[in-house]
């Protein structure tokens, strides 16, 4: 589901670090004493123990979502330095292998760790704890993002929405999300939108307001690295799931085959039975008040015209 | 396969919601979606732990125009499938 790709080292074939409740509790250092507060749709995060440069590149590169001061931020995270070189290694030699992500829930909290990151998250408290290994760089900005991403995925669905595997874009203040694995379009619908607002081109929030679902943007999902034009939230008129074609056209999907498609593309929360109970619930919630479509498209604009064609 | 007498269960691993008739399958541990048809739907929801394999084919019998002979060659495959693909145990 989540399609990073990694090219192994054929250095790098050892054994994983499986980070325990003890290595957390001896984790000890700072990067630094400056902080950075991030508002993901209803959720503000407090990062703590960040080098004055950290905190000056996360705010410079999440800009929209950065935050003067957290009036009560619903979860605290202390980001420290690892202690060790990698969680997970690269197990393939020369070839590449899908991001792999393990997690585990404990009395304690729930684990989550990866090549570069290792984070416990306290839901009752609102507290994590992030190792990384590196201070700065690609793997400082890849350990942070991915736990926050599976972090905001998680609590987005115990509040009724979803983290979706989908680019979002703006038209005349209603959102339209653009659904599929890896290589279908998402990017591409994007780039073919260039006088909208593009909430993401990789994930989106689907949020309920009490009323409606809304789409907005993460300061992280973007699989360009481009910055979400907006943290506002728009409501959703449609749901597309991406076919390249030749020919450009629509069909409605319902029912189940519909909710299979949308399960399919929520990244993080359909690997416990328990959340995958609750988002197929959200998304059931979410095909009753939005319709979704299989959206055959190519390279230019021409998609648009069906795409805000009232619903049928 | 299943005889009639077996009392097939859910995988407790398995999540699944019934849309317009139609039940959606995920297994967490495969990282799989199934969609059922209508009458797979049927034999999903009446699948509780406690009827027999008899019992789910009296219940589709009761449901759709279906030859029985062919009801119950359709159901054992149907269990055996879902078996295999780790949804029923």
């Amino acid at each position: 589901m989540f399609s990073t790709e990694v090219t192994a080292d054929p250095r790098c074939v050892r054994d994983d670090f499986v980070p325990d409740g003890s290595y957390f509790d001896q984790l000890e250092e700072v990067f630094g004493a400056s902080s950075v507060v991030l508002r993901i749709g209803p959720l503000e995060v407090l990062l703590e123990g960040l080098s004055p440069r950290q905190a000056e590149d996360l705010g410079r590169r999440f800009r929209p979502f950065v935050l003067g001061r957290a009036a009560c931020p619903q979860i605290s995270i202390v980001v420290r330095p690892a202690g060790v070189e990698d969680f997970l290694r690269v197990r393939s030699q020369g070839s590449a292998e899908t991001y792999r992500l393990e997690s585990r829930r404990t009395a304690e909290g729930l684990t989550l760790w990866s090549y570069e990151f290792a984070g416990r998250l306290d839901h009752s408290k609102g507290q994590a704890v992030l190792g990384i290994v590196e201070e700065q760089g690609d793997r400082f900005d890849r350990g942070l993002e991915n736990f926050l991403r599976v972090l905001t995925a998680s609590y987005i669905l115990e509040r009724g929405g979803l983290l979706m595997h989908a680019s979002g874009v703006v038209r005349g203040r209603a959102a339209h999300l653009f659904f599929g694995p890896s290589g279908r379009g998402k990017t591409t619908v994007t780039l073919l939108s260039p006088g909208d607002i593009v909430l993401s081109d990789d994930l989106s929030l689907v949020l309920w307001n009490g009323e409606r679902f809304e789409a907005s943007g993460i300061p992280f999902g973007m699989a360009h690295h481009r910055i979400p034009d907006t943290a506002d939230s728009f409501p959703i008129a449609s749901l597309n799931g991406l076919v390249q074609s030749q020919e450009v056209s629509r069909e409605r999907l319902t029912g189940a085959r519909a909710l299979a498609e949308i399960v399919a593309s929520l990244p993080f929360v359909m690997q416990e039975t328990g959340q995958s109970e609750r988002a197929l619930e959200v998304a059931r919630r979410l095909l009753q008040a939005v319709p979704a479509y299989r959206l055959w498209f190519r390279n230019d604009p021409s998609f648009w015209a069906l795409v805000e064609e009232p619903s049928r | 396969m299943m005889d009639l007498h077996a009392v097939p269960r859910k995988s407790p691993n398995s999540a699944y919601r019934v849309y317009d008739g139609q039940a959606t399958i995920v297994l967490p541990d495969r990282a799989e979606v199934n969609v059922l048809n209508e009458i797979g739907s049927l034999v999903w929801e009446r699948m509780d732990g406690a009827r027999t394999v008899a019992q789910l084919i009296e219940a589709v019998l009761a449901e759709y125009d279906i030859p029985p002979e062919s009801a119950r060659r359709d159901v054992l495959e149907f269990i055996e499938d879902l078996r295999q693909h780790g949804m029923v145990t």
